[in-house]
C-alpha cells in the first residue's frame, strides 16, 4: 500500500518507497484535527508500523498528541474536538459504524505523559484491562495475565511482593511501567505512547527506553516525545511535525542524518523548538 | 523598609488575635449553649416514684379464674384501677376524708399508674386479693417538687401542689417512699398530655422513618442527576439553565418546600397526611440541590487523568463512572448528603405545611402512620403550659444532638472506610 503525497504541501515527502516490506498496521490519511475553530492537525498522512516504534518530533503545540490521540479516539471525549479524514486499522476504518470504540482501544492501547496508574492495587491496575473486557476471570488465569504483563514491563521483580498495595504508592518511573503493563495486559496490536518519559528522571527513562525496544516487535508503537535522542535511540520510524502539518516522514536514521527539509534541519539541530 | 516590616507584623499579630478572639466566642457560646441544656435536660431522663402497698381487689377487678382470651382482657379493661389506688393511699394516710381532699391526695399519683397495675395483674393473676408493694410513677407536679423546680415558700395560691399534698409528700419521702429512678418512659413512649408520660420514641422513630424515606429518595436521584451533569450531559445553554436553576434551589427557604409538598403529594397524590412518606418525601425536594451541588463538585474533584487512564484501556462511559469516578467521588458525596441530612433533620417549616406537626401519642409503625418528627415535638413541648415539659424539651434536645452526632459519626466512619480502600 502506498500513501498518496498529500496535494496542499508539494515538498511534502512521500513516505517510504514500497522497496523494503511495508506493512502499515494503522495508516492515517488526510487526517484534519479542529478544536473548535483552531486547526490542530492539517491533512496528515502517516503509517504505524507493524512490529516498528514510529517516533513523533516537533516542537509543542503542533498536534503531536491531537493526532496520536486519534489513532484510540481518545478525543471523542473532547466535544470541541471535530476529527476528519481516514484512519484504518488492519485496512479498516476506526471511525467505521461497525467498530466498537471499546474493542477499538482494546486493540490499541495508550500510555500517558503523566503515569496515571488508578488509585487501587497494583494488581487491579493490571487487572484491570482484562477484566472488563473478559479475556480472564478471577484467579489463577487472572493471576497469570498479571505476573507476564508486569514482567514483559519490566516492573515483576520490584513488585511481586508488594502487588497488594496502592499503585500511586510506587515511584514515578515504576508507576509509568505499570501504566504500560496496565495497557499491555490486554494484550493490543498497537501501543500509543504521549510523552512516556516527559515526568521521570534519566535512570527511570532509559528503563523505559529499554522496555519500548523489548516491545518492539511485538506489537506497533507510536511514541511522541521531546528528547531527540530518545526519537534516535528507540524508533525506527520517524515523523516531524511542525504547526500540525507532517513535515518529514521516513526512516529514522535518515531523518536523523540526512532529512530533506530545512524545517527538519533546524529542528533536529535545535535551531528552534 | 524597617518601619513596614513592623507594621505589617503588627498587622499580622493583630489578625491572628481577632482570630483566636472569633474563635474563642465561638467555643463560649457552645459551651453556654451545651451548659444550659445539658443543665436543664437532665432531669429529664429521670422520674420520681411512689412506693404504695396495693391490694389488688378481686371485688374491683373482678373473677379473672373463669374467663379467657376476650373476656379476660375486657375484664381487666374494665376494672376499677383508680380505685384500687384510692384504696392504697387511704390506707397510707387513714385520717384523709371527703371527696376533694381524697381526689387531691390521689392526685400525687400519675394517671398512668392505672395503665401500670392493668399491666401488673394481666401479667400475673395470682397476684389477686393480695397486697403488694408497688412503685408508680409520681404525678408531675410532685415529680417537679422533689426536682426543686416547685418553691415551698411561695403562698399556697400561687403554688400547683397544696400545703397539705406538701405534707402528704413530706410524710411519704420521711417513710422512705419516694424514690428517683431512671426515667425509661422518656425513651420509650409517644407523646402524652401528662409530662410524665410523655416520650420522645415517638418522635424519634418518626424522625428516622423521615429521614430514611428523605436519604432513600435524594441520595440516588441527586448522586445519578449529578453523574448525569457532570460526566454525560451535553455543555449548552439548557444543562447551563438547570445548573442555574439547581443552585437557585439550595437557596429556597425550606417553607416553600412544604408547600409544594402539600400541593403535590397531598393535594395530587392524595398520599397520607402526617405520614413520614410524604415529610420525607418532601424534604427530599429540600435535600436534592444540596446532594446535587456537592456530588458534583466532588466528581469535579476526580483527575481528568483517571478518567483518561481508564478510558484508555477501553472502558465504556459507564464503567469509568462506575468503577473509578464514583468511588473517588464517594467521600465528598457522603459529606454533601450528611450535611442535607443533618439540615433535613432539624427541619419543621416544611413539615409543618405536610401535617406532621400533630399531637401523636402512638409511635408510627410504618411510614404511612401519623408521625411526628423530634424538632416538631421540641416546639409542641415548648409550647405547652406545663412546667413538667420544660425540662422534656431540654431533653429532647439532647436527644436530637445525640441523632446528629450519631450520623455524623456514621457519615465519618463511612468515609473513612471508603478513602482507605483507594
Ligand atoms: N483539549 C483541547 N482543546 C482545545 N485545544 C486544544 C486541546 N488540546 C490541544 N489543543 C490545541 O491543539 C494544538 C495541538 O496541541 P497538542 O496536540 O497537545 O500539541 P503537542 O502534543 O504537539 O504539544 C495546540 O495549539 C493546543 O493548544
Ligand atoms: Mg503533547
Amino acid at each position: 500500500m502506498l500513501l498518496a503525497p498529500s496535494d496542499s504541501e508539494a515538498e511534502v515527502i512521500v513516505p517510504e518507497p514500497s522497496t523494503e516490506e511495508f506493512r502499515p498496521k494503522m495508516n492515517a490519511t488526510a487526517v484534519d484535527v479542529y478544536y473548535g475553530d483552531t486547526h490542530a492537525v492539517k491533512k496528515v498522512d502517516l503509517p504505524i508500523l507493524e512490529g516498528d516504534v514510529t517516533a513523533l518530533i516537533g516542537p509543542s503545540g503542533c498536534g503531536k498528541s491531537t493526532l496520536l490521540r486519534c489513532f484510540n479516539r481518545m478525543n471523542d471525549a473532547i466535544a470541541a474536538c471535530r476529527v476528519e479524514g481516514e484512519i484504518t486499522l488492519e485496512g479498516r476504518s476506526i471511525f467505521d459504524a461497525e467498530i466498537d470504540v471499546v474493542e477499538l482501544r482494546a486493540r490499541v492501547g495508550m500510555v500517558f505523559q503523566k503515569p496515571n496508574p488508578f488509585p487501587k492495587s497494583v494488581y487491579d491496575n493490571v487487572a484491570y484491562g482484562p477484566r472488563i473486557h473478559g479475556i480472564a476471570r478471577k484467579g489463577p488465569e487472572m493471576d497469570a495475565i498479571v505476573a507476564s504483563s508486569l514482567e514483559r514491563a519490566g516492573l515483576w521483580q520490584e513488585v511481586k511482593d508488594r502487588l497488594q498495595e496502592s499503585g500511586t504508592a510506587l515511584s514515578g518511573g515504576q508507576q509509568q511501567r505499570l501504566c504500560i503493563a496496565r495497557a499491555i495486559a490486554v494484550d493490543p496490536e498497537v501501543i500509543l505512547m504521549d510523552e512516556p518519559c516527559s515526568a521521570l528522571d534519566p535512570i527511570a527513562t532509559a528503563k523505559i527506553e529499554e522496555l519500548i525496544c523489548e516491545l518492539r516487535g511485538r506489537f506497533a508503537i507510536a511514541i511522541v516525545t521531546h528528547n531527540m535522542q530518545q526519537a534516535a535511540r528507540v524508533s525506527q520510524r520517524t515523523a516531524f511535525f511542525h504547526l500540525g502539518e507532517l513535515v518529514e516522514y521516513g526512516r529514522t536514521e535518515d531523518i536523523f542524518t540526512n532529512p530533506v527539509q530545512e524545517r527538519t534541519r533546524d529542528y533536529i539541530t535545535g535551531r528552534y523548538g | 523598609m524597617q518601619a513596614r516590616l513592623t507594621g505589617r507584623n503588627a498587622a499580622e499579630l493583630r489578625f491572628r488575635l481577632y482570630g483566636l478572639f472569633a474563635i474563642g466566642a465561638a467555643i463560649a457560646t457552645l459551651g453556654v449553649l451545651l451548659f444550659s441544656i445539658v443543665g436543664k435536660g437532665y432531669t429529664a431522663f429521670v422520674q420520681t416514684e411512689i412506693l404504695l402497698d396495693v391490694r389488688f381487689d378481686a371485688a374491683a377487678i373482678g373473677d379473672l379464674e373463669d374467663l379467657e382470651g376476650e373476656g379476660r382482657r375486657a375484664a381487666l379493661q374494665r376494672a376499677d384501677y383508680g380505685a384500687l389506688l384510692r384504696e392504697s393511699l387511704r390506707e397510707q394516710f387513714p385520717d384523709v376524708e371527703g371527696r376533694t381532699a381524697i381526689r387531691s391526695l390521689t392526685a400525687l399519683v400519675s394517671t398512668g399508674a392505672r395503665a401500670m397495675l392493668r399491666e401488673k395483674i394481666a401479667d400475673d393473676p395470682a397476684l389477686l386479693d393480695r397486697s403488694v408493694p408497688l412503685w408508680l410513677t409520681a404525678d408531675d407536679e410532685v415529680d417537679m417538687l422533689m426536682k426543686g423546680q416547685i418553691a415551698r415558700d411561695v403562698p399556697e395560691s400561687e403554688r400547683r401542689l397544696s400545703d397539705v399534698q406538701l405534707a402528704w409528700v413530706d410524710a411519704l419521702e420521711a417513710e422512705g417512699r419516694i424514690r428517683t429512678v431512671f426515667n425509661r418512659t422518656f425513651l420509650t413512649a409517644g407523646d402524652s398530655r401528662e409530662p410524665e408520660l410523655a416520650g420522645v420514641w415517638g418522635a424519634l422513630v418518626g424522625s428516622f422513618l423521615t429521614l430514611a424515606v428523605a436519604l432513600g429518595v435524594s441520595f440516588p436521584i441527586g448522586v445519578l442527576t449529578a453523574v448525569y451533569l457532570e460526566e454525560f450531559a451535553p455543555k449548552n445553554r439548557w444543562t447551563d439553565l438547570v445548573e442555574v436553576n439547581i443552585n437557585n434551589l439550595a437557596a429556597v427557604p425550606s417553607i416553600v418546600y412544604g408547600l409544594l409538598g402539600l400541593a403535590v403529594f397531598l393535594n395530587i397524590l392524595q398520599l397520607p397526611r402526617s405520614a413520614p412518606l410524604v415529610g420525607g418525601l418532601t424534604l427530599a425536594l429540600m435535600t436534592l440541590p444540596t446532594i446535587i451541588i456537592a456530588a458534583r463538585s466532588a466528581i469535579l474533584g476526580v483527575p481528568p487523568s483517571i478518567r483518561e487512564a481508564a478510558r484508555g484501556v477501553g472502558a465504556s462511559p459507564l464503567q469509568v463512572v462506575a468503577h473509578h469516578v464514583l468511588p473517588l467521588a464517594l467521600p465528598g458525596i457522603l459529606t454533601g448528603t450528611i450535611i442535607g441530612m443533618a439540615r433535613a433533620l432539624g427541619e419543621t417549616a416544611p413539615l409543618l405545611m405536610v401535617g406532621m406537626v400533630a399531637f401523636i401519642v402512638d409511635v408510627p409503625g410504618s411510614l404511612t402512620d401519623a408521625a411526628t418528627v423530634l424538632p416538631v415535638q421540641i416546639f409542641l413541648w415548648a409550647d405547652s403550659p406545663e412546667r413538667g415539659f420544660v425540662e422534656k424539651v431540654s431533653g429532647a434536645i439532647l436527644v436530637l444532638m445525640t441523632f446528629l452526632l450519631l450520623m455524623n459519626a456514621g457519615a465519618i466512619v463511612m468515609r473513612q472506610k471508603f478513602e482507605k480502600r483507594w
